[in-house]
């Protein structure tokens, strides 16, 4: 994806208030733009337009998008976590994606390009994305989604003691899911005809994502990469179970890093299946170490090319316009 | 040769939103007129049209639209569309359940559509004006595919997942004769089973009101008066919009479904004046071309014609020059077919016209009536001699001929017999 990033800090411009004061006029026309969208949408867009405080956005975007979502798929939008998939949860595509981009552009006074819609998979990386354009920072790396073969490829831990079955990592953390199965071998002994997961195993998993994180979503030092040989747990903090955790259960898992200097990384985690919680790690400690990064290919033309699941497993390619003319 | 029918038919018109209300308007003379609320201004001389009723088109914000209940159109589908879009959407839904057909009967690669409109001036006029004032990038993503002719092919095609021929015909108003007669072709020819024929028109201020300009619009005032072709006191036509589908299949098709056709398309003839741009040719001669075609092509005699649906508009040198047109096929005055034009009750519907006149036809022959030509007050002399109906007859005809003429001197002749 590097020409993208390029692309994008070419025209992440940082938000300028306009000289002229919000006036009667401007929000007019912001609720003529917005009359589609819910009250409280606009109110924040007012609120964004006159202070240009970035904390109105993610209301502003999620109100957007909303709009444009048909109305029985909207309910999923009201609880949702940044996860949701904008194609594959939300039904939006390429075309739709085009109409609220247009209607973010005229309503947060921005313009967006193309080529920055590319990476933008779920409700998240638009948030975020968003408020990076606003606050005139760097672009995040887009989110990658890996399947459990391209899990089983990257992690040096291996079946049967791999407990992710699919993830997602960007740079702000990294989410996965694992289904109990009730095959797993160690729920023969635990216990005895009352199979339950181990909070040992919870926490297990939940380090397999940070491990993860540390070797497909953690920035490094040019020219270098994190060895998956060099990563080992080293301590935790604050673990807590809340919800006994049974075969046919999916967890839900989700950790942020919180500090990160080599060759100590330290994150928060958390276990939900469904809305209830099921386990929550302050922090989970690991060491990690640096390897010399192998220099890779670069594709002709820059087409982007899945090297070593670089842009998501075989997920659609989001928001080209398809348009035949 | 595979013989064609008519099984299937769907009307948004001036005069009715499906073939009941239709039927109806044409047995009893009963006009779509109105004093069209957007002409209602000083500065436009233009007072009336024959609006679309029970539909709410006149924002450039389709989620601002409304049409009747009987029909749902989901956000992503009228996104793309023109008004005349959803009133051709609505027209299929209805031949559809007319016709008949099963989801598989509609989406297979024996099955084609062809269209006609003229795009829809009022949806690209916002859209450039968008582009002009905010910019390039933010003109809607689907103003394009709503706009520019061939909007409604693009639309249904997609949503009714149409998998066979598909293309639009633009020949002004003979358009939708021509769609007619091509998908008649395909059938002929065995490259289709079925085809669906539409024609369509938004019919709103943008559409009609540019034709002032070169004079073609009545400034009568009257809505009783305004379209008239035939009588001597006519001074232009009347706009209209809407949208109009016919089903037409093969034989084998009729059979093996079990339908009952309205008609039998028997087949049809095309000619061009090579004269004027705008102008029809002063003796008729492209159209009398047409219907010769027409006539020998389907192997039908002149005097074995019952009626004739005339292009007719109500303009000063259009009707005149169709009715010497019809004077040279028809030439003796005892076998002459009965003549009208429903336009003095629809308007002119422009591409929607040949579409919308066929579909008359097809309910006549089923139905057994001869619509009337409406507003004749006083006969033009120089169409004397012609059987012009100024009201409706109660009799069955047995072939019926359409005719239409388009700008560039296009001319069309369809024919239609009832099915034996």
């Amino acid at each position: 994806m590097p020409e993208a990033v390029q692309l994008n800090q070419g025209s992440n411009k940082p938000f300028v208030i306009p000289g002229k004061p919000f006036a009667a006029e401007d929000e007019a026309a912001l609720r003529e733009a917005l009359k589609r969208c819910s009250p409280s949408t606009f109110e924040a867009a007012v609120q964004f337009r006159k202070t240009g405080n970035p904390e109105h956005l993610p209301a502003v975007v999620i109100g957007v998008i909303e709009r444009f979502v048909e109305p029985d798929l909207r309910m999923k939008l009201k609880d949702a976590d940044d996860d949701l998939r904008l194609i594959e949860d939300l039904g939006i595509d390429s075309l739709t994606m085009m109409e609220i981009v247009i209607l973010v552009e005229d309503v947060l006074q921005m313009s967006i390009n193309n080529d920055e819609l590319r990476n933008l998979r779920t409700v998240g990386d638009v948030k975020t994305f968003i408020d990076c354009k606003v606050r005139g920072l760097a672009l995040p790396k887009p989110t990658k989604f890996l399947p459990i073969e391209q899990i089983a490829a990257i992690m040096p831990i291996q079946p049967p003691f791999l407990f992710l079955n699919e993830a997602s990592v960007s740079s702000n953390g990294a989410n996965g899911k694992y289904k109990i199965t009730g095959q797993e071998f160690f729920l023969q002994g635990h216990f005895k005809d009352n199979p339950v997961m181990p909070a040992s195993i919870m926490l297990e998993a939940l380090g397999q994502l940070a491990v993860l994180y540390l070797l497909e979503g953690a920035a490094t030092e040019p020219g270098k990469v994190i060895s998956p040989n060099t990563i080992f747990f080293t301590g935790c903090e604050g673990v807590r179970a809340h919800r006994v955790c049974r075969p046919g259960d999916i967890l839900t898992l989700s950790i942020k890093p919180k500090r990160m200097k080599m060759p100590l990384a330290t994150f928060e985690g958390a276990i939900r299946v469904g809305q209830e919680k099921a386990a929550i790690a302050e922090e989970i400690t690991m060491t990690f170490g640096f390897a010399d990064a192998v220099a890779q290919p670069v594709p002709v033309n820059g087409a982007t090319t899945k090297l070593n699941g670089e842009n998501g497993a075989h997920a659609p390619t989001p928001f080209r316009a398809a348009v035949n003319t | 040769m595979p013989r064609v029918f008519i099984t299937g038919l769907g009307f948004i018109t001036s005069i009715g939103n499906d073939a009941t209300q239709v039927t109806q308007s044409l047995r009893e003379l009963r006009h779509g007129f109105e004093l069209y609320p957007p002409f209602q201004k000083p500065e436009i001389p233009v007072k009336v049209a024959a609006p679309v009723r029970g539909f709410a088109t006149d924002s450039t914000d389709c989620e601002d639209w409304s049409f009747p209940a009987r029909y749902s159109i989901k956000r992503e589908v009228l996104r793309g569309m023109a008004p005349h879009g959803v009133y051709a959407w609505c027209a299929m839904q209805q031949a559809v359940e007319d016709a008949k057909l099963s989801e598989a009967d509609v989406s297979n690669a024996q099955t084609g559509l062809y269209a006609a409109s003229g795009g829809s001036p009022y949806l690209m006029g916002h859209m450039l004006q968008r582009m002009h004032t905010l910019g390039v990038m933010r003109c809607s993503p689907l103003g394009i595919v709503a706009s520019i002719s061939g909007t409604v092919q693009f639309n249904l095609v997609a949503h009714f997942k149409i998998k066979g021929s598909s293309c639009g015909f633009a020949s002004a108003c003979a358009s939708s004769s021509h769609a007619l007669g091509f998908a008649y072709d395909d059938l002929v020819l065995g490259r289709q089973k079925r085809m669906f024929v539409v024609g369509a028109e938004d019919g709103n201020m943008d559409a009609i009101l540019p034709f002032a300009g070169m004079r073609a619009l009545s400034l009568q005032a009257d809505p009783n008066l305004a379209s008239r072709p035939f009588d001597v006191a006519r001074d232009g036509f009347v706009g209209t919009g809407g949208g109009v589908v016919l089903v037409l299949e093969t034989e084998d098709e009729v059979a093996r479904r079990g339908v009952k056709p309205y008609c039998e398309v028997l087949g049809w003839g095309q000619a061009s004046d090579g004269h004027n741009v705008a102008i029809s040719h002063p003796e008729g001669t492209g159209l009398r071309a047409a219907m010769e075609n027409a006539l020998r092509a389907t192997g039908t005699a002149a005097e074995e014609v019952d009626y004739v649906n005339a292009h007719a508009t109500s303009t000063p040198i259009g009707d005149l020059s169709e009715a010497k047109a019809l004077k040279a096929i028809f030439k003796t005055p005892a076998a002459r077919p009965a003549i009208s034009s429903t336009k003095s009750l629809t308007g002119h519907g422009l591409s929607l016209a040949g579409a919308m006149e066929s579909g008359f036809c097809a309910l006549a022959i089923r139905d057994g009536f001869m619509p009337g030509s409406a507003h004749i007050s006083k006969l033009d002399p120089e169409c004397e001699g012609l059987n012009i109906i100024r009201s409706t007859l109660s009799a069955q005809p047995h072939i019926a001929l359409n005719n239409v003429s388009g700008f560039g001197g296009a001319n069309v002749s369809l024919v239609f017999k009832q099915t034996s």
